[in-house]
């Protein structure tokens, strides 16, 4: 049997064992055993395990739980609630204004994770119950709130690119940098969708009524402090990593140590916020390490078949493409990929594929992590499978129906879809900023 | 079902959650030695060496141990394009015969493990580093949190073949 064949019956079983709604990582760990036992007989019976050193190896991903026990101390606390009244106060005047202030909200939040769980928690307990309260659309808020927490992977601190740095052996720290521009200009796309939007159809955002958001100056000023928390937060995290004071694995611990005393300062810190954080990072946490562990020893296989090589030769060598025409084709056929099958474990078998050909075809590797990143959001919020998708459908309100939550992607797609093509087309979008803080 | 069944279920689930609970409390063992390293090479000069090696090895027994527990609760995500839309006994009719692959899969994990970690018993394997540490006691606790994981499956399995036959088990 070839080993383009062989690829393509493990990509489609791996399909198959999916669609039955077994645990992703069981489908994909017997998908990839199987094939190493056929493939290679008995052998490679540890295979499977020697992932788990490879993960090992692979220290960085110790920011995962980290990360995911920071968000859940920031929405379990609660501590994120002052910051959505900052917004609700300063931009509820303007037509769709809750909506681009929930945008603002999830960019600060993005500031302080790196995933687009707390977000999410955040978006759907506090802003999706107050928007729907004064009779925005829940169409295109909850739209809003998906595609606001997506750039938790993109604006710095973000897991997705320091799992795309170990994949492609960059430095974190530029990767990070790298998506702070193009996370920015993202939510000004998103805010701009929102403001013409209801421009062209008021009735979606209504304004807030005066009498709730009229107080004096001073009151709105006192506001502005619960920015204070955010960047006390992306200064200890971010900040000190950055200015290499500390290193990476230490400023996801640092972040987590500042989420705490945060929460403990406020007053939130109680046993139930804290039992509820523990075991949702132990859940979320557990849930991605044994995809990756799954995903490791399929991508083992794809290794010992020479993959790479077989997908060099059928884009360049079969197809002729042009560089150009290479990379189009990879991020849709991450998308479509995406839309099939799991996304962390997609990270984790593709990547490696695709970044070494990248980097061979000429193209800058830190540029290419913002655009796997920004494929990667769009792939997340993609149905059928998409994880944030199964998030929302989890945490959002009882009257927004899978139905609302798949029409409410659409157009925030597309906007993805056309920044994305921004930074394909203006790389120094991306790169202007790593490079101007490093080389200087 | 029989009471041994019944009984089974108790005690693994049981053993997974005070496991799992155990390693749930790990993640402040990670937080605080990476903290406190962080503070004393850049503030009294004085670097630990073995800090990021002893969260490594945190976080490898965090996700072994904690496996068990975390399936138990059902935090284990699955595509639920069609799952879904299945009523409660379908989804326990589906999952008896799937479970056979999760179950496979950890088989072949425990092999696995099992020869890798006679293999460092036998040489004494070590984590090549200025600290050193030896590698079986890692590797050892992720024997055993295999194990707990193939336990708990059948502890599920037999929830469910429970279900199907319209009886529940009912543990708690």
């Amino acid at each position: 049997m070839s080993n383009e064949l062989v690829a393509i019956l493990m990509f489609t079983s791996m399909l198959m064992m999916l669609l039955t709604g077994q645990r992703v990582f069981a489908a994909i760990g017997f998908v990839a055993t199987t094939a190493a036992l056929l493939l290679y007989g008995n052998g490679a019976i540890e295979m499977p395990f020697i992932a788990a050193f490879k993960l090992f190896n692979w220290y960085p991903l110790m920011t995962l739980p980290m990360f995911v026990y920071m968000g859940y101390m920031m929405s379990e606390s609660k501590i994120a609630d002052d910051l959505y009244d900052m917004f609700h106060v300063w931009f509820g005047g303007m037509p769709g204004g809750l909506a681009v202030g929930t945008i603002g909200l999830m960019v600060v939040i993005s500031a302080m994770n790196g995933l687009s769980v707390a977000g999410m928690a955040i978006g759907a307990s506090i802003a999706l119950p107050e928007m729907l309260k004064r009779g925005y659309d829940k169409v295109m808020i909850t739209g809003v709130v998906q595609a606001g927490s997506s750039l938790g992977i993109l604006v710095p601190p973000s897991v997705v690119l320091v799992l795309y740095g170990m994949i492609a052996r960059q430095p974190v720290g530029r990767l990070w940098l790298a998506g702070a521009i193009p996370g920015l200009m993202m939510a000004g796309l998103f805010i701009a969708y929102i403001v013409i939007r209801c421009k062209l159809q008021p009735e979606l955002g209504p304004v807030v009524a005066k009498e709730e958001r009229d107080m004096p100056l001073s009151e709105k000023l006192k506001l502005l402090r619960a920015g204070l928390i955010p960047f006390f937060i992306f200064f200890a995290m971010t900040g000190l990593f950055i200015m290499g004071i500390t290193s990476l694995v230490e400023s996801s611990a640092v972040g987590a140590t500042g989420a705490t005393i945060a929460a403990l300062v406020k007053g939130r810190l109680n046993k139930h916020v804290m039992e509820e954080t523990l075991r949702k990072t132990l859940g979320i946490s557990c849930m991605f390490l044994w995809i990756i562990l799954a995903a490791l020893a399929f991508g083992a296989i794809f290794d010992g078949i020479g993959a790479v090589k077989a997908i060099e030769s059928l884009f360049i060598t079969n197809w002729d493409l042009s560089p150009w025409e290479v990379l189009i084709m990879m991020q849709l056929s991450y998308i479509v990929m995406g839309m099939f099958l799991d996304d962390t474990a997609m990270l984790v078998i593709v990547a490696p594929l695709y970044v070494p050909l990248i980097i061979s075809l000429g193209f800058d590797p830190i540029w290419y992590g913002v655009l796997y990143t920004i494929t990667c959001q769009i792939a997340y919020m993609t149905p059928p499978f998409g994880y944030n998708l199964f998030l929302m459908r989890a945490m959002a309100p009882k009257e927004i129906t899978i139905i609302d939550i798949y029409r409410s992607i659409i157009p925030f797609v597309l906007v993805m879809t056309f920044g994305l093509m921004l930074v394909i087309i203006f790389p120094e979008i991306a790169l202007w900023l790593p490079n101007y803080v490093y080389d200087k | 079902m029989p009471r041994p069944i019944v009984l089974y279920c108790k005690y693994v689930d049981y053993v997974s959650e005070k496991v799992g609970r155990l390693a749930m409390y790990s993640v402040f063992l990670m937080i605080a030695t990476l903290t406190v390293n962080a503070f004393t090479r850049n503030i009294i000069n004085y670097p630990i060496s073995w800090g990021v090696e002893l969260a490594q090895f945190t976080l490898a027994a965090y996700y072994f141990l904690g496996g068990p527990y975390s399936m138990q609760l059902g935090d284990h995500v699955r595509m639920d394009l069609i799952y879904d839309r299945c009523s409660d006994l379908l989804k326990a009719k589906i999952d008896l015969f799937t479970s056979f692959f999760l179950v496979f899969y950890l088989v072949v994990l425990l092999i696995g493990s099992i020869s890798s970690t006679a293999y460092a018993i036998q040489y004494d394997q070590r984590k090549f580093s200025e600290w050193n540490p030896s590698m079986i006691p890692i590797k050892l606790i992720m024997v055993f949190g295999i194990v707990l994981m193939i336990l708990q499956s059948f502890s599920i399995f037999f929830k469910d073949l429970a279900k199907v036959q319209g009886k529940e088990i009912n543990i708690k």
